[in-house]
């Protein structure tokens, strides 16, 4: 299992690159893994999906309808795939284990591929 | 999308040229983005499943029992004991070829192993060799070859790059069904643990949990409750369904998938707008809340014992009949399985419906009707109030999922449909539709993240077709009845045909219908501005700001 190492901070992660223990997730933990995954910063707007999501899994033990996360926290309805391009990032960075094949593939698939492939 | 798929331009360049050497001499080489990740051993272990262990594809070792050729073998002798259709598709095949260009996997690939002929032919040849008195006196001369490990590994590369869609079948002289012929591949690979993830998690969640994505029931109602709360602000109506409600005449069930992702959860509105609208007497279900059956891409008895919920809830629930929602395979299993898996089920009458008094005498034995047809019928007894022109902004095609045309027969009830809540459908080549239907491409269990090449290359027979119409008509909406399709179809069209949306049936129908007691709409499901709203909306407020001046 990798370890990385964020100011000072140890974080371990399991090999798909999700954090290994739901409860050694902290703020400055979130900032470890949004650096890994490529998330430049962790703004205001970014946290709201990431708490959303941390508190909506630890109730119903599921990846949450997006729409419903952006309607929550009050943000645009295309806000995760807007502010993390893949939603499963977000989902990374709140500190979750891996879904597996909780169907995260379709979840707005659209967005994130026409990004990836098109522009160039 | 996965790191690494060609991009369209590159991978609308097929080569059709068949290798130098004979396709026996070919050895199979797994090429990463054509298949999926190998099923995990916790997985395969929640449904007891044999030779559970974690294993890669690409690795060189399979980490596979002793002696697996022999459970092979005697998987194939039981097989052929037990299906006569299985020993007859394996022995009147001439080889003619009349199905070798109808395969999506071929078309969009070129490689000739995706030949349903040929694919059925990795399979055939090894049966010739054990089984039949020819290939054993003859060998090679005969067709025939041993079973050995490259043999399986072809097997399992190409019996995961064939979504059973049966396509081919429609223009086997013989009547061939190759999907039987895969099926019977992925059982007998089965038997050694080697199916993949991507079939083998949903099918562990949907023994665990009753669904394929493992909701459990508060996560449902949370699920639906959210959608509530949508069409509340669209409509001005607060809607109360049931769950799990015993007395209720109906049992609504519909694949998981509609609970979860866009755009199936538009569409799943549209059920409960629908409802709501008849005051039908109805029930969602939290145990039986799967309507897909991803067992039924492992072996018959996996898909037997997902299905036996469905009729469980029916009985525990005193239920008179069951409804079903927009989706494929689902039906394929209603439709030709159900009953004789798990019933009879004389403990439910004959479907009426309770709007419009008619008997759905085609589901006489499963009792079991599909959405498309109660929605059809309610619209040719007018008991809709329906205003199409809040679907002016689309232009509709209309895609047959594969199951529900090929396997049941479904070809006028959603075009009605369509047509009635819709000003302008229009039809794909008639030899990509109704039972020519091409396949989303990734039906069957194919639906994962790592094959995506796979998926773009079997997909893109369909994709040409929606782009046809969309360049000719500016068809900007391709509707369907399939949750595999409503996932697959948005992705294959943002890839090969930007500007096409997906849409399910009933997301179109929940739009159209003029709900009694709704405030004046604005926005469709998906929260964007009907037509013409915006421009009265503008006119409004420079009405306004003259006022104003």
């Amino acid at each position: 299992m990798p370890v990385i190492e964020y100011a000072g901070l140890e974080v371990e992660l399991d090999d798909k690159g999700f954090l290994a223990n739901f409860d050694d997730w902290n703020e400055k933990v979130a900032c470890a893994i949004a650096e890994r995954e490529g998330v430049p910063e962790l703004t205001k707007e970014r946290m709201e999906v990431i708490n959303f999501m941390r508190q909506y899994y630890k109730q119903y033990n599921a990846f949450p309808i997006l729409r419903a996360v952006c309607k929550n926290v009050h943000q645009p309805r295309d806000c995760v795939t807007e502010e993390f391009i893949d939603p499963l990032k977000a989902w990374k960075i709140a500190g979750l284990p891996n879904p597996e094949v909780v169907a995260t593939e379709s979840v707005d698939e659209a967005k994130k591929l026409y990004r990836l492939l098109v522009p160039d | 999308m996965a790191k690494g798929t060609p991009k369209p331009d590159e991978l609308s360049r097929i080569d059709y040229t068949p290798p130098q050497k004979e396709w026996m001499d070919t050895p199979v080489k797994l090429k990463p983005g054509m298949y999926c990740w190998g099923a995990k051993a916790k997985n395969l272990q929640a449904v007891g499943f044999p030779n559970a262990r974690d294993w890669t594809p690409a690795d060189e070792d399979w980490k596979l029992p002793e002696n697996w050729e022999w459970t092979v073998l005697e998987g194939i002798y039981d097989r052929l004991k037990k299906y006569r259709s299985f020993q007859l598709f394996l022995d009147i095949c001439v080889r003619c070829g009349a199905c070798a260009d109808k395969c999506h996997f071929y078309i969009g690939s070129g490689d000739p192993k995706n030949m349903p002929v040929l694919r059925a032919e990795l399979l055939r040849s090894v049966y010739r060799r054990h089984f039949t008195f020819g290939g054993k006196l003859l060998g090679r001369i005969a067709g025939a070859r041993k079973l050995t490990l490259d043999v399986l590994k072809e097997w399992w590369y190409y019996f995961f790059q064939c979504t059973e869609c049966r396509r081919c079948s429609v223009f086997c002289p013989y009547g061939i069904d190759q999907a039987e012929i895969t099926m019977m591949g992925r059982e007998l690979l089965n038997l050694l643990g080697l199916n993949i993830d991507w079939i083998q998690g949903p099918v562990a969640n949907c023994y665990k949990k009753g669904n394929h994505l493992g909701l459990e029931p508060h996560t449902i109602m949370s699920n639906i409750e959210f959608m509530l709360d949508d069409i509340e602000s669209i409509t001005g109506i607060r809607i109360e369904p049931s769950f799990n409600r015993k007395g209720a005449e109906i049992l609504f069930v519909t694949p998981s998938g509609d609970l979860f992702a866009d755009p199936g959860t538009y569409t799943c509105m549209g059920y409960l707008m629908l409802f709501h609208e008849l005051g039908l007497d109805y029930t969602w279900s939290t145990y039986a809340s799967e309507g897909g059956n991803f067992g039924f891409f492992t072996t018959n008895e996996m898909a037997k014992r997902l299905n036996a919920k469905i009729y469980a809830e029916a009985k525990r629930l005193g239920v008179k009949w069951i409804l079903g929602g927009e989706c494929g395979h689902m039906w394929r299993v209603v439709h030709q399985y159900m009953d004789t898996w798990n019933g009879p089920a004389d403990f439910l009458e004959e479907p009426v419906s309770p709007i419009t008094g008619t008997k759905f005498e085609n589901a006489k034995t499963t009792k079991m009707v599909h959405i498309a047809e109660f929605t059809a019928d309610l619209i040719r007894h007018g008991k809709l109030n329906l205003d199409p022109s809040r679907n002016d902004h689309l232009k509709v095609t209309f895609h047959d999922s594969c199951n529900t045309s090929r396997g049941m027969g479904i070809f006028e009830e959603p075009r009605y449909i369509i047509k009635n809540v819709c000003n302008n459908f229009y039809e794909m080549p008639e030899n990509t539709i109704r039972e020519k239907t091409f396949c989303c491409g990734s039906g069957s269990g194919l639906n994962a993240g790592e094959n995506m090449e796979l998926r773009m290359r079997g997909g893109l027979p369909r994709a040409n077709a929606v782009k046809y119409v969309h360049e000719k008509y500016g068809v900007n909406m391709l509707a369907n009845i399939c949750a595999i399709d409503r996932a697959a179809l948005s992705t294959l069209m943002d890839y090969w045909v930007p500007g096409v949306g997906v849409t399910g049936v009933h997301e179109l129908v929940a739009n159209a219908l003029v709900m009694k007691g709704e405030k004046k709409r604005t926005t469709n499901l998906r929260g964007e501005p009907l037509p013409g709203v915006e421009e009265e909306e503008e006119e409004g407020k420079e009405e306004k700001e003259e006022q104003g001046g």
